[in-house]
């Protein structure tokens, strides 16, 4: 069983985030960087599909700048056996349209049987570049899974979604998608960390995987982003102070917003 | 007569050659055994302070006459003890010579009073001990009985004993007394002419009978008595003086210990191969550690003061060490054998491994740490009422429940008589668990993951440090503001405001209390601002050594780095790291409690409280500022001098009841049992005060739950309210 897990990392989910003033892409540098949330959840569920399985092998995927080694770190630190980072300067502002392309470029030819990814990144939030992977592969999608089971040469999960949750198999190869309800990701344990010290960690540039380089970058993305201005500061709130007639002046203001 | 003393010394002789022979293996067995540990370090260092322990604790009970009546009744035993070492003497120059006297004082009538007396002591002190078993007893009392899970058995055979011990010392006094022999024949030795009175009807002859009889019975029963001491939990008469002299001075609280490797602190960076990570099985204890479980006497003092144990959690100090020696003697032939080159990290010495019995072999692979669920007893750790505990081959040893249940709280450290580190053992093993088992509660993940991205464990900005600054209408200066690269001279203290006092809705309004009242007094104080971040406590605690020296290592590099040398903080887990665990990373600093500065400066009248309250106020201590850093008079100076009425609670000062936050404890859930802030604030509420006065953030916020759950019931806690002790002075100061 080997598994490839592509990991990506984002900016704290919770700092402030800016855009860069020449290029509009998100300035990473301006903010700590840490792995996807979501795809620790991927990582966690590779290490538990192989302990499951009593052999096999999970390699981490990454595309992203120099830094982005920390994130194939992090996932190497909880278990993962070894790393790929893609980085390249004609990579950045890369689209979903561009990154599937050079993901699933790294990806082809290595042999995985399953390739997981966490459902969606926490900075684009678009949850596409699983499905564009696997059509990209010419493998079965399977996405949005809180349960994952590979037996036999097939892979059945429980995809869930707004109507409820359906059962999925398809045979192997495939590209799974987890969503945060699979698993507990593990902690890096100190041994851990010390052991991914020394794990093998392959970094490509776009040449070295073989890319087009008018396929990837911001000149091949497919929108383009004109002009952008900061959110403007959260307006003071309109306090209904009850003097009798709270219910009223609630509904008032509900109706004014056109919520009621 | 010449014959008769032939016999006598034969027999006397023989009885002691016999006993000492199994005595002496097993002395040597535990001697080797304790040698087995892996190193630790500085144990003998301030050899003052070490001589001074051993006058106070072991030979003036210090410790013990904590609790007054057993303490007492310890005395009498302890000097018993000692002092009828004078008769042992005695008892084998009459072996010898018949009307045998210890040389120079041998028959001064003060020496036989003493022997008498104290004899006459120990019976008291064993019917007290006696008394206090018969009502606390644990098949009839439960987990609430100090003595739950001893082993009382083994505890009534050494009062049983002792008892024999002293009756065959005045039968053989008595008798040498009628027959003439007697040391004291003038005076003084008030029990044995008593006796000798009893035993003179029986003739001459009976009487000399009476006297070899008793002496070889003395003899008999003072060798059995140290064969049984040997093999049972009353080691301690042999372990704890050794233990308490190479105790950590003055206490085993406050700072947590380094992670050592070879007598050196663990290098994070580039650990060695071998390093050890925590302690993951029994053979990874240091030889402290083995003396430390020898030494428990399972009084359970401890277990009577444990905020988990008290709220029917499994966790007991007393059974913790009692498993840990348990083990440690099922597993002696591994540890033997390994002699201290067991690996460690979940690995064995082959070599030893192989030479064990298949059922030792069993025992040394078990699992060490782990879930003890649905097993027999799990409650009580295990134990039964008689310290029988549940055992199965693959029921791990230590049950990670009771090891998660610890607060740190320090009130075992505190009580223990025999100076026995529980946290120490705790943490070590917490360290495992995180650092090599990566196997602890899962609500720690979001903990660390918030202090290694956020430097914060609510996982805030770092942006929104200064966010209480905006709600106060006077300036604070924040470091760098005006392009400062250290502290300048003119400033007084550094404010470390702390996370919860930055984020955490409570705490935020000590932070803004205390910068207001050292506005009032004048007192210059500046913030880092954004260059704060945790100090590492909740970590450290959690067993996370690795984050914590991260996080330590930025703290003391920002700290020097601007030459901060005074520091006040409001949170008392900030003061315990900032002013007793950073030393060991090269960070010195003179750092207050908010509740020292603000009391030193009402007593030199910068801040004069003019507006008493009305309402009785109750102080509860805050574990990590009393019993792990001695602050208990400041606070209640404070509160005394802005309140007319207060009233303590029962449990307060040194034996002060956590609020059940304390051990990262404050991130973890609690599943099992009462909850301990509720059993606080029910006593706290109890007093009838109507402000609990509160000096840290945690306690801040866990009474307040627990007060506020008691207020959803009719009538309950109607108008009591939880504050800092800030609080109560800033609204006293402002007229």
């Amino acid at each position: 069983m080997k598994i490839a897990v592509c990991v990506k990392q984002v900016p704290d989910s919770w700092a402030e985030k800016k855009l860069r003033d020449g290029d509009a892409i998100l300035d990473r540098a301006a903010v700590e960087g840490v792995m996807n949330e979501l795809d620790e959840y991927a990582v966690e569920e590779a290490l538990k599909i192989v302990e499951a399985n009593g052999s096999g092998e999970v390699i981490v995927v990454s595309m992203g700048p120099d830094r982005a080694a920390e994130a194939v770190r992090k996932a190497l630190s909880m278990g993962a056996d070894a790393g790929i980072h893609l980085a390249d300067a004609g990579l950045e502002g890369s689209d979903a349209v561009a990154t599937s392309y050079a993901l699933a470029k790294v990806i082809d030819g290595r042999g995985f049987d399953l390739v997981l990814f966490g459902s969606e990144s926490t900075d684009a939030r678009m949850s596409v570049v699983p499905a564009m992977v696997a059509e990209r592969l010419g493998l079965a999608q399977l996405t949005f899974a809180n349960k994952v089971e590979v037996a036999g040469g097939s892979v059945t999960i429980d995809r869930v979604s707004d109507n409820g949750v359906e059962t999925i198999t398809a045979a192997l190869p495939a590209v799974v998608s987890v969503v945060e309800k699979i698993n507990e990701p593990r902690y890096p344990s100190f041994k851990g960390i010390m052991a991914a010290k020394k794990k093998p960690v392959e970094t490509l540039s776009a040449a070295d995987a073989g890319l087009d380089a008018g396929q990837v970058g911001l000149a091949a993305a497919w929108s383009k982003v004109d002009s952008f201005a900061a959110r403007p500061p959260k307006a003071a709130g309109v306090v209904v102070q009850d003097e009798g007639n709270g219910g009223i002046a609630i509904a008032d203001f509900l109706a004014a917003q056109k919520i009621l | 007569m010449e014959s008769d003393m032939v016999l006598r010394l034969v027999v006397g002789l023989a009885l002691t050659f016999g006993i000492l022979a199994f005595a002496g293996r097993r002395m040597a067995f535990l001697v080797k055994l304790a040698r087995s540990g892996k190193p630790a370090v500085g144990r003998l260092t301030d050899p003052t302070a070490r001589v001074e322990a051993e006058a106070v604790e072991v030979l003036g009970q210090k410790k013990l006459l904590k609790w007054t009546i057993p303490g007492i009744a310890h005395v009498f035993a302890f000097w018993g003890f000692l002092v009828l070492g004078a008769t042992i003497l005695e008892v084998y120059g009459a072996l010898f010579i018949p009307d045998f006297a210890i040389p120079v004082v041998g028959h001064w009538s003060l020496v036989g009073f003493l022997e008498d007396l104290f004899g006459l002591l120990v019976l008291v002190g064993i019917t007290i001990f006696a008394i206090l078993r018969l009502r606390n007893n644990p098949e009839v009392k439960g987990r609430w009985s100090r003595f739950f899970g001893s082993h009382t058995s083994g505890a009534w055979i050494i009062l049983f004993m002792i008892f024999n011990v002293v009756w065959t010392l005045f039968l053989y006094r008595a008798a040498q007394y009628n027959t003439g022999v007697f040391p004291f024949m003038d005076g003084g030795a008030f029990v044995t002419e008593i006796v000798a009175g009893w035993l003179e009807p029986l003739g001459e002859t009976a009487n000399e009978w009476l006297e070899t009889i008793g002496i070889w019975l003395q003899i008999a029963v003072v060798l059995l008595f140290l064969l049984i001491v040997l093999h049972s939990k009353h080691l301690h008469i042999g372990a704890a003086p050794i233990n308490v002299f190479t105790s950590r001075r003055p206490d085993a609280l406050g700072p947590l210990l380094p992670m050592m490797y070879n007598g050196e602190p663990l290098n994070f960076e580039d650990p060695p191969e071998d390093a050890l990570f925590g302690k993951g099985h029994i053979a990874e204890f240091t030889w402290k550690g083995y003396v430390d479980f020898m030494a428990c006497t399972e009084c359970g003092r401890c277990q009577s003061q444990c905020p988990a144990w008290n709220t029917e959690k499994p966790l007991s100090p007393k059974l913790m060490i009692m498993n840990l020696r348990d083990t440690m003697f099922a597993q002696s032939d591994y540890l033997l054998a390994a002699k201290g080159k067991h690996p460690g990290l979940g690995e064995f010495d082959e070599a030893a491994l192989n030479s064990l019995s298949p059922e030792v072999r069993a025992e040394v692979e078990r699992p060490f740490i782990g879930s003890r669920e649905g097993s027999d007893h799990s409650a009580e750790d295990g134990y039964t009422f008689d310290g029988h505990r549940t055992t199965g081959a693959d029921l791990p040893i230590i049950d990670e429940e009771a090891l998660w249940n610890c607060t740190t709280c320090g009130a075992c450290v505190n009580q223990c008589p025999v100076d026995i580190e529980h946290i120490d053992h705790f943490i070590d093993m917490r360290r495992n668990q995180v650092m090599i088992a990566s196997d602890f509660p899962s609500e720690l993940n979001g903990l660390f993951k918030n202090l290694e991205n956020k430097g914060n464990p609510w996982g805030m900005n770092a942006s929104d440090r200064n966010a209480w600054i905006e709600e106060v209408d006077f300036e604070v200066a924040v470091f760098g503001a005006n392009g400062e690269d250290t502290i300048p001279a003119d400033v007084d203290y550094l404010f470390w405001v702390g996370c919860a006092g930055a984020f955490e809705d409570r705490a935020k309004r000590t932070t803004k209390n205390v910068a207001e009242l050292m506005n009032i007094a004048g007192v210059k104080f500046m913030v880092l601002g954004e260059g704060e971040t945790c100090t590492g406590d909740p970590a450290r605690r959690a067993g996370n050594e690795f984050l914590f020296q991260m996080q330590a290592a930025q703290n003391v590099e920002v700290l020097n780095e601007i030459k901060a040398t005074k520091i006040v903080v409001t949170c008392p887990h900030c003061l315990n790291t900032l002013k007793r665990e950073y030393p060991q990373l090269g960070g010195n600093y003179e750092v207050v409690h908010h509740t020292e500065l603000l009391n030193d400066l009402v007593k030199a009248g910068r801040l004069t409280p003019v507006n008493k309250i009305d309402k009785t106020v109750t102080y509860h201590d805050p574990c990590y500022l009393g019993r792990h850093n001695k602050v208990y008079v400041p606070p209640r100076e404070l509160v005394k001098a802005t309140a007319d009425t207060t009233v303590e609670m029962e449990r307060s000062g040194d034996r002060s009841f956590c609020c059940g936050a304390g051990g990262a404890r404050m991130w973890m859930e609690e599943k099992i049992g009462t909850r301990i802030n509720q059993n606080r604030g029910d006593e706290a509420i109890a007093t009838g005060a109507k402000r609990i006065a509160v000096a840290c953030p945690f306690c801040s916020v866990m009474l307040n739950d627990a007060v506020t759950s008691r207020q959803q019931e009719e009538g309950r806690a109607v108008g009591v309210e939880v504050v800092d002790v800030s609080t109560l002075l800033l609204n006293a100061t402002k007229a």
